[in-house]
């Protein structure tokens, strides 16, 4: 056992883990992050994806150990104080969600997406997920959650151009 | 390979993060074929959960400062460090246009996540048949530069690999980098299908100079056999020149030719079909350049 300082949402949170743990069971076992969530176990599916120093992978193929001293951030860490983040309101209206399962990944995931490129054209959201599955088959909505959100930004950068 | 049975926790092990080179080949001297090296992890772990690797020692190389490096130096090429991921690699430009069969094979590895942990040299080292970037660096006529307690040593790419999982390296000797020598003057490209699964059930790789008779050819397939396999007779077919001729010639003789395997993804039969299907695809792209 060896104790691991991880800095969770903007939380330091000590734990003493063996060296074959994965970043997934931590999150989930020992802090009870349950946002993350196990599925494949093979890095497939991507319902564990989480944010480790900024990028985002997929925790069941990372150790605990290799998060010792960094930054994790996941779906509860988007939301600022205690308002939805404009992608996981576009979720809600738009019925992004069957079952729900995968909802936390998409969400960060697409979070991220539109924070690195704020007017993704379908192909670059194609992409940009290409390692997330949606068992129910709820694409087409995710797809106009992000399209509402990218449109927003567009209106609200237009909006706020400088006067010439 | 089952590659689907439930695991879903590691055999135990002691992790290792050593700060530079010297450190990580102290500590694989020391523990010999009880160690194993993690780059980005992507296929360690994977082969941990399946218990086809039970390392008593895991050593993160992922970090190492010396392993990081993509250093191209002139009449010599490009040699990328083991610890390089494929997404800097991409991102990183380094390949564009002269190593053009590289950038196109690693694109679409996988997705986004994978491409930022995993590494090239990982890719190599895993030696899974349906991996892409090997055939494309066998085309290339890459090497790779071990480094162990006997020195260092240079081995090609095509004889590195030499059968499933099972590549040309000692229990205390790691690969520290890949060179690819110049390709200046080639021009060169890489295709694949996949049937919508995320594995290759053929590709093919195809460097050939721009200009002249007798070109420098070279034609890998992956996917299709135990390992990326040459055809010489392929490269034959192109190498005065690509015409819809040549093409369609290639095309053939790589149906014919290219020794295919059975498995649990497809068939020989199927395969040999889709040989036919990537030259054809790649050959054309090449020639509508």
């Amino acid at each position: 056992m060896r104790e691991i300082a991880v800095k969770v949402n903007g939380t330091e949170r000590r734990r003493s883990i063996k060296d074959n743990e994965l970043l997934l069971d931590f999150l989930r076992e020992r802090l009870e992050v349950r946002s993350v969530k196990a599925a494949c176990w093979r890095g497939e599916c991507g319902l564990c994806t989480l944010l480790l120093n900024g990028h985002l992978v997929k925790s069941c193929l990372v150790l605990a150990v290799e998060a010792d001293g960094g930054e994790v951030k996941t779906v509860e860490g988007i939301t600022e104080d205690g308002e939805l983040a404009p992608v996981q309101k576009a979720f809600v209206s738009h019925g992004a969600a069957q079952c729900g399962f995968c909802t936390p990944a998409w969400v960060l995931a697409t979070h991220e997406l539109l924070k690195a490129n704020p007017h993704p054209s379908d192909a670059e959201l194609v992409e940009a997920t290409s390692g997330l599955v949606c068992r129910c088959g709820t694409y087409n909505q995710i797809r106009e959650a992000v399209a509402e959100v990218a449109e927003a930004k567009q209106r609200h950068s237009k909006e706020t151009l400088p006067r010439v | 390979m089952s590659f689907g049975s439930p695991y879903t926790t590691l055999p135990d092990f002691e992790y290792h993060k050593p700060a530079n080179l010297d450190e990580v080949l102290g500590l694989l001297k020391e523990y010999g074929d009880e160690a194993k090296l993690m780059g980005g992890g992507v296929g360690l772990i994977a082969f941990m959960k399946e218990r086809l690797m039970s390392p008593a020692h895991v050593i993160d190389v992922k970090e190492v400062k010396e392993l990081k490096q993509v250093t191209r130096s002139s009449g010599k090429g490009l040699r990328i460090g083991a610890a390089v991921t494929l997404s800097e690699l991409l991102e990183g430009g380094a390949l564009k246009e002269e190593y053009a069969v590289l950038q196109e094979a690693i694109a679409r590895v996988a997705d986004p996540m994978i491409r930022r942990r995993a590494t090239l040299v990982g890719n190599l080292c895993e030696a899974i048949p349906w991996v892409d970037s090997p055939p494309a660096l066998m085309a290339l006529d890459a090497a790779v530069d071990i480094a162990g307690p006997g020195g260092e040593r240079k081995v090609p790419v095509e004889s590195f690999i030499r059968g499933p999982v099972d590549i040309d390296l000692g229990p205390s000797e790691m690969v520290t980098a890949v060179e690819i020598p110049q390709a200046k003057g080639t021009d060169s490209a890489f295709e694949k299908f996949t049937g919508g699964s995320e594995f290759s059930l053929a590709s093919v790789a195809v460097v050939l100079s721009k200009e002249g008779k007798n070109r420098r050819a070279k034609v890998v397939y992956g996917a299709v056999n135990s390992t990326p396999i040459r055809s010489e007779e392929v490269e034959a077919a192109i190498r005065d020149g690509l015409t819809p001729g040549s093409a369609r010639k290639a095309a053939e003789i790589a149906t014919e030719k290219v020794e295919c395997v059975d498995d649990v993804l497809a068939t020989a039969a199927y395969r040999k079909h889709l040989l036919r299907v990537v030259t054809t695809k790649v050959l054309r792209r090449m020639m509508s350049r």
